[in-house]
C-alpha cells in the first residue's frame, strides 16, 4: 500500500457507495471535515440524483384482498403475479437511486436502516409496503431514534413481517416483541422473558386496515391489562413498550455499536468506541449526530477501520458502476444482469434472508461470491468507459486504475499480477475490481 | 473423464498440494489431498488414491460423507415427530394439534407430520433415526444465539469457529472437503484457518481467457502480514480456481440431467437466480418457487455419485419461524424437506459409496409447547434431530422429553445436541470427537 491512505476516499465508501475521480478531489479539495459537514447536511435535504429515477408504478393490495382466497382465487393470484413485478422494479429503482444519488449518505443510511430492520418481500408480498419502509429510513431516519422505530413498527410491512398483524390478546405470540428489543433496539441479553411476555401483550391488537392501508389498533384483541416492563410498571401500550426499549440504557449502547459496526468495523457494546459515542447519542437519540459523531472520531480513519469492513454486496455492486461513471438510467438497462449479480452474490434488497439481515465481512468472502464477482467485473469492464486506464501509458496503468477505484494503491501481490495484465486495461480492471484492496473496504 | 489439468496454478499453491498429498500419504491424516486430486482425475483414479486413506483409517470403518441440512427459523419438532397418543399434545396444540387419523404412525405413540411420506418410508426401511430431546443446558429463545450454538458447538463461549470448521482447520487445508451449496458460507464449516467451499447452484464457469485466468490466479494469494479480510478475499479467489478445476467439470456434466428430477430452472424461475429463490423461501415460505432444498440436494448427490471426494456438504432451507398460520407454512416446508431428503437418500443409493452418505438434518431450537393465539408457536427449547442414509440404524433414540413436566413452557433437554455431533464425527467422519467439542460426550449407536 502507498503510504497516505486517503481519508477522504474512505469517507465516501462508508458514508456513501464510492465516489468518480471528480467527487474524490472536490472532497480533497475542501478536506475532510468540510466533506463530513456537507454529508450529513444532506441527511435533511433532497437528492436531485437519486430523485430523477423515476419510482415505478406499485399497486398497493386491493381491500378485500383477504377474502380472494375464498371468494375469487384466480384474482388473489393475478394480484400476486403483479406484486412481483413490481418488487422486481421496485428493486431496480432503488439501485439506480443508489447509483445515482447526489446526496450518498442519506441513501447510505437507506440502505444501513434496510439491514437493521430487515423485512422481506418474500413473507410482505406487496412492494407497495417495502416501499412505504424504504421511504421512513430516508424521511425519518435522520431523526430521533425513537421517532424511526415508532413509525416502522406501525407500518405495515413490519407489522406483517413479524406477525404483529395477527396478535391476540388471548396469547399474544412473542415475536415482534422479542425482535424488537434482540435486534432492533437492546441487544440480546438486555432484558427478561418476562419483558418479552409483557411487551407481547402491549403489541396485542396491532394490524392492519386494509381499506387504508394503515396501522389499526383492533381493541377487541388488545390486552389493556397493566404491564411491567423494563421495571416499569403501568404499560399498557406498544407504542410505551418501544419508548421505554428506546429510551434503555442498553439501546444508548447498542445502536451506537450497530452504526459502527456498519460504518467502520464490528465491535461489541463493551468496545471503547462505543463508549465514546454513548453520550452523545444517550442526550436525544438523533441519528444525524450519531453519524457526525462516528465521522468524526479518530479511530474512524483508522488502519483498523480501513481494513475493517468487507464490502456487502450491493455496495461493491453500486460502488464499482459509481466509480465507472454508470449512470442510473444505464442501470435499469441493466438491471436484469445486475440483480442476478446481487443474487450470486447473496444479497437481494428487499429479501434479507431472516429478521437478523445479512451478516459482515467473512461471511460476504464464499468461493460463490468470487465466482460472481469476477463474472460481474469482468462484464463490466468489457462495456464501461476504462479510458483513464486505457490511455495512460502502460507504465502508469496501476496507478491510473487505483484513482479510478479510489484505493491507496495495490499490495505487492496484487501489483505483481496487475503489472502482468498492464498490456490489456481490461483485464487490468477486471482483476482490479476482483482485487481484495477493493474487495474490501 | 480424461485427467484434468489446471491451465493456469501458481507454483506455490501446487507446492502446497503436493506437501498436503506427501503429509497425507505418510501419516495416513484423512482423505485431504485425495479430495482435491481424486476429484480431478476421475472416480477410478480417485478410488486408487482413496484406499490407503480408507486402510489408513483403520480397515474396520469405511469412510462415509455427511450432508448436514440446517433448518433456520426453529422447525416445530412436535408437528414434525408427534407424540399424537399423548393427551398433553393435543391439550397444548389445541386447533394446531394434527389430527391424529392423519398422522403418519411410527411406533410407541409417535406419528410423523402428513406432509412426510417420504420419511415414513424411510424409517419403514430402517434408514432412518429419530433423536429425542436433543438440546443444551441454559438455552434461549434468539434464532441467531441458538443457531450459533448449533454451529459452533461451543455454548458457554463460541470462539468462532464452527464445529465441522475445527475439523477442517485440524485435518487439513483443503477447502473442499467440506462444500456449501449456494451464495454463502455457514459457520458450521468455518475453521479459524479453513472455510470449506460454497459452490453455486448453477453451472460453475469462470470468465476470461486461460491467460487471464492465470493472472486471476496470481492475484489469489495473500501477502505476508496482510490484514485478515484481505487476506480471507484472496484465500476465497484461489479456493475457487480450486472448486473450478476440480468439482467444476462434475457441476457442468450434470447440471441438466438431475438424479432427483428437480430442474433448477423450475425452482429459479421466479426470481431470475437461485440465490433469490433461496433467499425467497427463507423469507418465511410466502412466495413457493419450487423445492430449493431439493435442487440444493440434487447438486449433492450429483457430486457424490461422480465420485467426488468431499466429506461434508452443506445444505439449507428457511422459514420455519412460524409464529403465527403455522400449519400451512410448516407443511410446504416440510413437504420440501421430505421430498427432498428422501429421493436424495434413494438417489445416492446407486452407488457403492454413495450408500455410505448419511443426512443429519437440525434446526436452532424446537417451538413452545403451547400454541398462541395467532396458530402459531413461539420459540422453545429441545427438538428432535433426524438421521437418514443407508448406513442408519433407523428407530427412535434418546427420551422424548415429558410434555407436562415443563420449564418456562418448554421441552427440556434429554440429550446434548453435541452426542448426535459427536457420532458423526466417530461414525461418519472417522475422527475422534474428543479435540472437536470441547468435551466428551457419548455416542448415539445410530450408525
Amino acid at each position: 500500500m502507498s503510504a497516505s491512505p486517503d481519508p477522504c476516499a474512505l469517507l465516501l465508501r462508508r458514508a456513501g457507495f464510492g465516489a468518480t475521480m471528480a467527487e474524490l478531489a472536490a472532497a480533497r479539495a475542501q478536506g475532510y471535515s468540510a466533506t463530513v459537514d456537507a454529508l450529513v447536511a444532506g441527511l435533511s435535504q433532497p437528492d436531485p440524483g437519486a430523485d430523477g429515477i423515476a419510482l415505478p408504478a406499485l399497486t398497493p393490495p386491493p381491500a378485500d384482498y383477504l377474502q380472494l382466497k375464498t371468494t375469487d382465487p384466480a384474482a388473489r393470484r393475478a394480484v400476486l403475479v403483479a406484486a412481483r413485478a413490481q418488487t422486481v422494479a421496485l428493486t431496480n429503482w432503488w439501485l439506480a437511486r443508489m447509483v445515482a444519488t447526489t446526496n450518498p449518505l442519506r441513501e447510505k443510511l437507506a440502505f444501513l436502516l434496510h439491514g437493521h430492520f430487515p423485512t422481506a418481500v418474500s413473507k410482505v408480498r406487496f412492494p407497495s409496503y417495502m416501499y412505504g419502509q424504504n421511504q421512513l429510513f430516508r424521511t425519518l431516519g435522520p431523526g430521533d431514534f425513537d421517532n424511526l422505530t415508532q413509525a416502522v413498527a406501525t407500518d405495515p410491512a413490519m407489522l406483517i413481517w413479524l406477525d404483529a398483524s395477527s396478535d391476540k390478546a388471548a396469547d399474544p405470540n412473542e415475536n415482534f416483541a422479542r425482535e424488537l428489543m434482540e435486534r432492533f433496539t437492546m441487544g440480546v441479553g438486555t432484558y427478561s422473558e418476562n419483558d418479552v411476555r409483557a411487551a407481547a401483550y402491549c403489541f396485542s391488537g396491532w394490524t392492519i386496515d386494509l381499506t387504508t392501508n394503515s396501522f389499526r389498533l383492533n381493541l377487541r384483541q388488545h390486552s389493556a391489562a397493566s404491564q411491567t416492563f423494563l421495571g416499569q410498571s403501568g404499560v399498557n401500550s406498544g407504542q410505551q413498550v418501544i419508548d421505554i426499549a428506546t429510551g434503555s440504557d442498553a439501546s444508548a449502547r447498542y445502536v451506537p455499536c450497530a452504526f459502527w459496526s456498519h460504518l467502520a468495523y464490528p465491535v461489541q457494546t463493551d468496545d471503547v468506541v462505543v463508549a465514546d459515542l454513548v453520550g452523545g447519542y444517550s442526550a436525544n437519540r438523533n441519528v444525524t449526530a450519531l453519524l457526525d459523531a462516528i465521522f468524526n472520531h479518530p479511530e474512524f480513519t483508522s488502519a483498523a477501520s480501513r481494513t475493517g469492513l468487507v464490502k456487502q454486496p450491493t455496495e461493491y455492486v453500486v460502488g464499482a458502476l459509481r466509480a465507472l461513471g454508470v449512470s442510473g438510467s444505464d442501470v435499469l438497462t441493466g438491471a436484469a444482469g445486475l440483480q442476478t449479480t446481487l443474487a450470486d452474490l447473496g444479497q437481494v434488497l428487499f429479501d434479507p434472508p431472516s429478521v437478523g439481515g445479512w451478516s459482515q465481512n467473512e461471511y460476504w468472502l464464499s468461493t460463490s461470491a468470487a465466482l460472481a464477482r469476477w463474472s460481474f467485473a469482468s462484464r463490466l469492464a468489457a462495456v464501461a468507459d476504462i479510458s483513464h486506464v486505457a490511455d495512460a501509458p502502460i507504465a502508469a496503468r496501476l496507478d491510473a486504475a487505483a484513482e479510478l477505484l479510489s484505493l491507496d494503491g495495490w499490495s505487492t501481490t496484487t501489483s505483481t499480477a496487475l503489472r502482468r495484465a498492464a498490456g490489456d486495461p481490461e483485464t487490468l480492471l477486471t482483476l482490479a475490481l476482483v482485487s481484495p484492496e477493493f474487495v474490501t473496504n | 473423464m480424461p485427467p484434468l489439468q489446471p491451465a493456469a496454478l501458481d507454483t506455490a499453491t501446487e507446492a502446497r498440494r503436493r506437501f498436503n498429498r506427501r503429509k497425507f500419504l505418510a501419516l495416513g491424516g484423512g482423505a485431504a489431498a485425495a479430495g482435491v486430486l481424486g476429484a480431478a482425475l476421475g472416480p477410478q483414479a480417485f478410488d486408487a488414491l482413496f484406499s490407503p486413506a480408507a486402510a489408513a483409517r483403520g480397515a474396520t470403518r469405511s469412510p462415509r460423507t455427511l450432508v448436514l441440512v440446517t433448518l433456520y427459523g426453529g422447525n416445530d419438532g412436535l408437528n414434525t415427530v408427534i407424540p399424537y397418543q399423548d393427551p398433553a399434545y393435543a391439550a397444548a396444540r389445541g386447533p394446531l394439534a394434527i389430527d391424529p387419523s392423519s398422522v403418519l404412525a411410527l411406533d410407541d405413540g409417535f406419528g410423523l407430520h402428513p406432509s412426510m411420506p417420504g420419511m415414513k418410508a424411510l424409517f419403514d426401511d430402517k434408514r432412518l433415526a429419530i433423536v429425542e430431546g436433543v438440546g443444551f443446558a441454559n438455552p434461549n429463545y434468539s434464532h441467531f444465539e441458538s443457531m450459533d450454538i448449533w454451529q459452533s458447538a461451543e455454548p458457554t463461549s463460541p470462539s468462532g469457529s464452527g464445529w465441522l470448521g475445527r475439523w477442517l482447520d485440524a485435518t487439513g487445508s483443503d477447502p473442499l472437503r467440506a462444500v456449501g451449496i449456494g451464495p454463502t458460507m455457514p459457520v458450521a464449516l468455518t475453521g479459524a484457518k479453513v472455510q470449506g467451499a460454497a459452490i453455486p447452484t448453477g453451472k460453475l464457469l469462470l470468465p476470461g481467457t486461460a491467460s487471464q485466468q492465470a493472472l486471476y490466479a496470481a492475484m489469489a494469494k495473500a501477502t505476508r502480514g496482510e490484514p485478515a479480510l484481505l487476506a480471507g478475499s484472496a484465500s476465497a479467489d484461489a479456493n475457487l480456481l480450486v472448486v473450478d478445476r476440480t468439482l467444476g467439470p462434475i457441476l457442468n456434466r450434470t447440471v441438466d440431467s438431475d438424479p432427483l428430477h428437480v430442474k433448477a430452472s423450475d425452482s429459479v424461475a421466479l426470481a431470475g437466480s437461485s440465490a433469490a429463490a433461496l433467499a425467497i423461501a427463507n423469507g418465511g415460505g410466502g412466495l413457493s418457487s419450487g423445492n430449493v432444498l431439493a435442487t440444493q440436494l440434487s447438486i449433492v448427490a450429483n457430486l457424490i455419485l461422480a465420485g467426488a471426494a468431499t466429506e461434508v456438504y452443506s445444505v439449507e432451507l428457511g422459514g420455519f419461524d412460524t409464529h403465527a398460520a403455522q400449519a400451512n407454512t410448516q407443511s410446504e416446508l416440510l413437504t420440501q424437506l421430505d421430498t427432498g431428503v428422501s429421493a436424495f437418500v434413494d438417489a445416492v443409493g446407486a452407488t457403492e459409496r454413495g450408500r455410505e452418505t448419511v443426512v443429519l438434518v437440525y434446526t436452532e431450537f424446537g417451538r413452545r409447547v403451547s400454541a398462541n393465539a395467532s396458530a402459531g408457536t413461539d420459540h422453545g427449547w429441545a427438538n428432535v434431530v433426524l438421521v437418514a442414509g443407508h448406513p442408519v440404524k433407523g428407530g427412535f433414540y434418546g427420551d422424548p422429553p415429558s410434555l407436562t413436566n415443563l420449564s418456562e413452557g418448554n421441552l427440556v433437554y434429554t440429550t446434548d445436541f453435541r452426542s448426535v455431533y459427536a457420532t458423526m464425527f466417530d461414525q461418519v467422519l472417522g475422527v475422534d470427537p474428543k479435540g472437536f467439542l470441547g468435551g466428551t460426550f457419548p455416542t448415539l449407536p445410530l450408525v
